[in-house]
């Protein structure tokens, strides 16, 4: 019967994080949401197998393109601009809006809703440790066993 | 000359077929690879002959919505173009190609070169695939004379205006909320509740397209959503594909939930709460507004006059606006935020999907489509200057 607010007793006496490790916390989340992938390239233990072909020339290879184009690796060290270099290069080459910077959706005059992070119901309280939202003990419990102090950020 | 070829190359998937067809093709714009095969990658369709996709890996040529990784576009292109796939000649033919909104100028450049000199087309038309959107409806309207569309990819969400057919760019409102970031928090949000699937965004991405909606009265669909058993209606069992028995994950009817062998998923707020970050990119801290409110922005930065004629020709395209409820929400939305004497008008296609493609076919006929064009011949003699004049990206 107690054991849940033992659990949390034990984790108010854990220490509170401060805001810069919250907006840590937040700006990985956000980055973990633009990944194309979670888990590693499936094949990645193949590369120094000369067996197997690369996806670029296992194509070639079957003879549909047999005139001179270039290969992809041509475009590849042609072009090689990563985001933020072209999003700066933009900034350099238009300044004067409207641009790729000036477009992006300005905040909501709405105020933010607030959910359990565990459930996904509404929420009315906030962890005193990291500030997630929960909605109910049980839901804290469980939060203060999985998320609260175990993230690395 | 009337052989033109549409090409509406989404980050997600490749809209292209010949414009004298009534349908393109849709190919995913990417390459996988399966744990399952290792002696081979899959280039776009070819995923179909994967017998088991569990933990597919994805190689994307666009990042954040933009062209970076030119060795995945065009290993993907080169196979899309081959006989393997679409077969086309592009030699006598013109291309219209779609490229993303405010393109950075050495996209453009590479998107010219690559297209002129290593797929050697005849002429080009890069073009942001809201003006083909644009054009479509003003064929189906033509009365309108402005219109505003939502287009909502994999990557982001953008709102542009059209002023007697004209974009209006300083309108242009980009929401960096697309159908990957949905994907990946329903991946999140189940991985932390019942079943670790960060490894599968395929099979997840099919469950959001087969289960996932948008709520049209929020707060008591999470009541219900709350509730045992049969008074919770919006409730979903999915069983996943085990790649023997099931190849394909499908929602159970809701008479037999909780019968199956399978492993499944258990779905409930999961359906549409996911969805909401659509309309409210701040449920994840993301702090940009949502697309109602980001209708009423855009059509305020635009001329006064325009913003009753904005307001009733809203046209929903892309991916996302499939979700069933998308559009009455959206009405609903803004109507509550803009003043009665406006009228709000929503155009929701029957595929929002193709309706870029079907746009791109529709310039290809108009009289003076030939004038928007760059032909090979006058790239060779003008470089890429010529394109920055006639392309508006
Ligand atoms: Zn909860
Ligand atoms: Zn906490």
């Amino acid at each position: 019967m107690n054991r849940e607010s033992n659990r949390i007793k034990d984790a108010s006496k854990k220490r509170v994080l401060d805001d810069d490790t919250r907006t840590r916390r937040l700006k990985k989340a956000l980055g973990a949401l633009e990944v194309d992938n979670y888990h590693d390239d499936p094949h990645a233990d193949l590369v120094m197998s000369k067996k197997v072909p690369k996806f670029s020339d296992s194509f070639e290879t079957r003879g549909t393109r047999k005139k001179k184009g270039k290969g992809p690796d041509y475009y590849k060290q042609r072009y090689r601009k990563s985001f933020s270099q072209l999003v700066e290069e933009d900034r350099h080459f238009h300044p004067e809006p409207p641009n790729y910077t000036s477009a992006e959706a300005p905040p909501s005059s709405f105020p933010p809703r607030h959910f359990c992070a565990v459930c996904g119901f509404f929420s009315n309280y906030t962890c005193v440790c990291c500030g997630t939202r929960y909605c109910s003990v049980k839901c804290l419990g469980i939060h203060v066993d999985t998320r609260c102090q175990k993230w690395t950020a | 000359m009337s052989n033109v070829y549409v090409i509406d190359n989404g980050a997600y998937s490749i809209k292209i077929e010949h414009a004298e067809k009534t349908e393109p093709r849709i190919i995913p714009n990417c390459i996988m690879k399966a744990k399952s095969e290792k002696r081979r990658a899959f280039i776009g369709n070819q995923i179909d002959e994967c017998r088991d996709a569990s933990g597919l890996f994805y190689i994307l040529g666009f990042q954040k919505g933009y062209l970076i990784n030119w060795e995945a576009q065009k290993t993907v292109w080169d196979y899309v173009f081959s006989d393997q796939c679409c077969k086309v000649n592009f030699k006598d033919s013109s291309v219209i190609v779609t490229e993303p909104y405010f393109n950075f100028s050495s996209i453009q450049e590479a998107m010219t070169e690559i297209f002129f000199e290593e797929y050697e087309c005849h002429s080009l038309l890069r073009i942001n695939p809201g003006d083909l959107s644009a054009h479509h409806y003003s064929t189906t309207y033509t009365k309108v004379i402005c219109c505003l569309v939502v287009d909502s990819g994999y990557s982001f969400t953008h709102i542009i205006p059209y002023i007697n057919g004209k974009k209006y760019k300083k309108g242009i409102i980009r929401i960096d909320v697309g159908g990957k970031l949905l994907t990946n928090h329903l991946k999140e949000v189940i991985s932390y509740r019942q079943l670790h699937v960060m490894d599968e965004t395929y099979v997840i991405n099919q469950v959001k397209e087969d289960v996932c909606y948008v709520s049209c009265d929020f707060n008591k669909d999470m009541i219900i959503s709350q509730k045992k058993g049969k008074e919770n209606t919006i409730a979903q069992n999915y069983v996943l594909p085990d790649y023997t028995t099931v190849r394909r994950g499908y929602a159970l009817p809701t008479d037999q939930s909780g019968q199956t062998d399978n492993q499944h998923l258990q779905l409930s707020n999961e359906r549409f709460t996911v969805t909401e970050l659509l309309l409210h990119p701040s449920d994840v801290g993301i702090k940009q507004m949502g697309i109602s409110e980001a209708i009423v922005a855009s059509v305020n930065s635009c001329p006064q006059e325009t913003h009753s004629y904005l307001y009733n020709n809203i046209v929903l395209t892309g991916g996302n606006m499939k979700f069933a409820g998308i559009e009455k929400r959206i009405y609903m939305e803004v109507r509550s935020y803009v003043p009665e004497e406006y009228d709000v008008s929503i155009h929701l296609p029957s595929d929002p999907v193709t309706y870029v493609w079907q746009g791109g076919v529709q310039l290809s006929r108009s009289s003076n489509f030939y004038s928007h064009l760059v032909t090979k011949e006058q790239y060779e003699e003008e470089g890429t200057q010529i394109c920055y004049v006639k392309f508006d990206v």
